[in-house]
């Protein structure tokens, strides 16, 4: 019996349709997992269906064969629709029982608040998580594991039937995963349907009972547990098969860099590879598998808690961009809108930030030497239009990305790291900028690529190392596939 | 015993001794300074500030700031004027309309900060300046006289009157009522209501107290507009004790508020904050500016030993937070 079903809903926002026209339906007491890559419209669908966000025109849900009309938060939480949030969505300035009971207040539209019953409401929902802590003690004073359970103590005050779980278990150690999901088990026992969302194989096949897909925003399809494999949901959420041109995967021979052990808490372990001169190696994984941490650590913006980095033979520290700089290493970053660029300021100005120093005339900067450097790097890189003086701001992603990666170039890098190089860009700029960065490495440059899009890590990159939960993996060369790194980047 | 402990250890409570020795320190340096008229005369002159920081208190707990109070008093302290002169010298009428002055000016900073989304600071930068304009237009920076007994004597009246033999007297001043009545009404806000406790769950994180059900923008425009009814009051108090308007009265006031306000252990980065600090930094800043006159130091130290009392207020604040989170950090280890 269906008990949640979707109707034709769709969201839109300028300029995109975060979700088109979604159908499906929602069995009652079952876990229903909800899976897709970033950016698939999976979050969207939990704000329409808590209330947070309002559908478009059209769109319906319906629970127990009913309409339901959600159209804010509290209706939600009336219709025993409750949410638990991968960030717990808790207040650290609260108390817990304040934390787990406060929104039943809301809802009952009280004005003053009856503490008795809330304290009486908190107490029952803590043993129902057996959750051992002072009812009156902060939020911000007790560990994580104890955060998690507040946070499901407080969906279960309501008188819950549906109850979704976004990627409830990024935070927690094995130990916890395996409380929390014998929480759930019960939940389900008691008739609740659960809505999980979550990116790890293995935990949707072990609690789940029925995995839908989303993807760019469409609705897949519904498929039982026992019914589909890992390797097939996973080419089921990936989907697209954009082919980009294949690069040789070369051999190099030249180290230039290796770094041994290095670790970060709560960002990466124990990470240890090697660079060869010439060469373009590859980081790959799902998002927050913390490969930008780790390059971050390379350039200076990260301080790792131990390991080595070796360049040319030598140990060197790097405790900040200007010793990188120094180092004759680059870093384009991943938002080159927010950290790669200065929007209101001229191509020109962008170009030459990072080279002042050797543009200067005794204590001025020479305009002369910034012109020519400025025109040079764009001609070099094909920047159109060539207007030194133009914002950066008015120029199209494709052009934007050129700009930040020959503001690096200016600066005769040795190493070059890119993080996510063709984010928000479209595909035949997509083309230039690996041409440019293939180029790049012929010319000697090595260069560090990371990526979440397969296709392209595979087309550009001569190594690729796969990293999971904050650790290198894997790493493939030869003869790679999407399937084959999802494999390893999922399970 | 474990209830006194957890009292103890309040952030309150660290004011209060701070609060304590200072008032040791000032005593050993001038006597007077204890007297009991003295401490009276101190409560007295600073209701003003301590009704106007309750409202101060909500709107910090928020996460924004008012620096538009002193020319909200201002402005309330004007109608107040002549309304009383022109219309009527009916006391009730007189807070009524002063409230609602308050309320209405606060409406407006509510109003801009919740829906427009403008960053409070700059918000309220804009109606200072707009209402002091107005203040100016319409008294032509002149003071207002010959207020009606009802609001003039405000401040002369005292319940329990008793007359010393030696001449004087000593009696429980009416506008202390005010104070009582005001810290009651916000303690009872913030401590009981929902829309209190909304106020504490915004300023701790917005969006989740979205997703329990709270409307922020009415949460936020809430303290505001109940930050301009503390002003109303405010402005009746400081009317009854001045016994005149005078239109240039609150230059400056903003910043003694904001400091009683976060001396009193408000975050000023929003979620913390109670109506017992803040009483505790009010009488603080008090004691401390009456402290420094006794023992004749120069206005010029007195202000820079303001400015550091708010440096260091603020930066024990924060490196107790920053500590309290390396603490965490261990234990989520050793886990």
């Amino acid at each position: 019996m269906s008990f949640l079903e979707f109707k034709n809903v769709s969201k839109s926002f300028p300029g995109v349709k975060a979700l088109n026209e979604i159908n499906f339906s929602v069995q009652k007491g079952i876990v229903h997992v909800l899976i897709g890559e970033n950016g698939a419209g999976k979050s969207t669908l939990i704000k329409i269906l808590t209330g947070v966000t309002t559908p478009d025109e059209g769109s319906e849900i319906w629970i127990d064969g009913k309409n339901a009309h959600i159209s804010s938060p509290v209706e939600a939480l009336n219709q025993g629709i409750v949410a638990i949030y991968q960030d717990f969505s808790l207040f650290d300035n609260l108390s817990v029982q304040e934390n787990i009971a406060l929104g039943l207040q809301i809802t009952k539209e009280r004005k003053v608040i009856n503490w008795k019953q809330l304290k009486e409401q908190a107490k029952v929902a803590m043993q129902k998580v057996r959750l051992e802590a002072k009812p009156d003690e902060l939020v911000a004073n007790i560990s994580v594991a104890k955060k998690q359970l507040v946070a499901i103590a407080r969906a279960l005050v309501y008188d819950v039937k549906v109850l979704i779980m976004d990627e409830p278990t990024s935070c927690l150690s094995q130990g916890e995963v395996k409380q929390l999901f014998e929480i759930i088990r019960e939940l389900k026992e008691d008739g609740i349907t659960i809505i999980f969302v979550s990116h790890k194989m293995e935990e949707i096949f072990e609690v789940g009972d029925v995995v839908s897909v989303l993807r760019d925003g469409q609705y897949i399809g519904s498929y039982d547990k026992d019914s589909i494999m890992v390797d097939q949901l996973i080419e089921l959420m990936v989907g697209r098969k954009i082919i980009y041109g294949t690069y040789q995967k070369r051999k190099f021979h030249k180290s230039l860099l290796k770094v041994e052990n290095l670790t970060k808490r709560a960002n990466f372990k124990n990470i240890s590879f090697k660079l060869y001169k010439g060469e373009i190696l590859g980081f790959t994984g799902l998002v927050g598998a913390g490969r930008t941490e780790m390059v971050q650590a390379l350039f200076g913006l990260n301080k790792p808690d131990s390991g080595s980095i070796c360049l040319h033979g030598e140990y060197i520290s790097i405790n900040s961009p200007v010793d990188a700089i120094r180092n004759k290493i680059g870093y384009v970053p991943e938002n080159r809108l927010l950290e790669g660029l200065i929007q209101t300021q001229s191509i020109k100005r962008n170009l030459n930030i990072v080279i002042l120093k050797e543009l200067k005339k005794g204590l001025l900067l020479s305009n002369t030497a910034k012109d020519k450097s400025a025109k040079k790097w764009m001609e070099k890189l094909a920047i159109r239009p060539i207007i030194p003086e133009m914002l950066v701001g008015k120029l199209s992603g494709g052009n934007q990305q050129r700009v930040v990666i020959a503001k690096w170039l200016a600066a005769q890098p040795e190493i070059l790291i890119v993080d996510e190089p063709t984010n928000g860009i479209d595909v035949g700029a997509k083309e230039e900028i690996h041409r440019l960065l293939r180029q790049l490495s012929e010319s000697g440059m090595s260069i560090i690529v990371v990526s979440s899009e397969l296709p392209e890590v595979i087309s550009i990159c001569d190594r690729i190392l796969i990293m999971k939960n904050g650790k290198i993996v894997a790493e493939m060369g030869e003869d790679v596939t999407q399937e084959m790194i999802l494999n390893k980047a999922v399970l | 015993m474990e209830k006194m402990k957890q009292f103890l250890k309040k952030k309150e409570m660290g004011i209060l001794l701070i609060l304590i020795i200072t008032m040791v320190f000032i005593t050993a340096g001038n006597s007077v300074f204890i007297r009991p008229d003295n401490i009276m005369d101190i409560l007295s002159s600073n209701i003003v500030m301590g009704i106007a920081a309750l409202g101060m208190l909500l709107i910090i707990i928020t996460g924004g700031i008012d620096v538009s109070i002193g020319a909200i008093i201002t402005a309330v302290t004007v109608v107040i004027g002549e309304f009383s002169t022109k219309v009527s010298g009916n006391l009730f009428a007189i807070i009524l309309i002063a409230c609602a002055t308050g309320a209405l000016l606060g409406l407006v900073n509510g109003l801009l900060v919740a829906c427009l989304k403008l960053p409070a600071i700059v918000t309220t930068l804009g109606t200072m300046s707009i209402i002091n304009g107005i203040i100016l237009f319409v008294t032509n920076g002149k003071y207002i006289r010959n207020l009606p007994s009802s609001i003039a004597e405000l401040g002369q009246q005292y319940l329990f009157k008793v007359s010393l033999p030696e001449g004087g007297f000593y009696g429980f001043p009416v506008i202390w009522l005010f104070w009582i009545g005001a810290i009651v009404l916000t303690w009872f806000v913030l401590k009981h209501t929902v829309i209190g406790r909304g106020i504490y769950a915004v300023g701790g994180n917005e969006e989740s107290a979205q997703r329990i059900g709270y409307r922020s923008k009415r949460i936020l425009t809430f303290s505001y507009v109940y930050a301009g009814i503390m002003a109303g009051l405010a402005g009746v108090v400081h009317t009854g004790i001045m016994r005149q308007v005078d239109p240039l009265a609150f230059k400056g006031f903003e910043t003694q508020v904001i400091a009683a306000v976060v001396v009193g252990g408000a975050n000023v980065l929003g979620g913390y904050g109670t109506v017992l600090g803040t009483t505790i930094g009010v009488l603080f800043m008090a004691v401390l500016s009456n402290g420094m006159v006794l023992m004749h130091i120069s206005t010029f130290y007195q202000k820079i030993v303001i400015g550091i009392v708010i440096l260091v207020a603020i930066s024990i604040d924060v490196m107790q937070q920053t500590m309290k989170e390396k603490r965490m950090i261990k234990v989520d280890i050793k886990e």
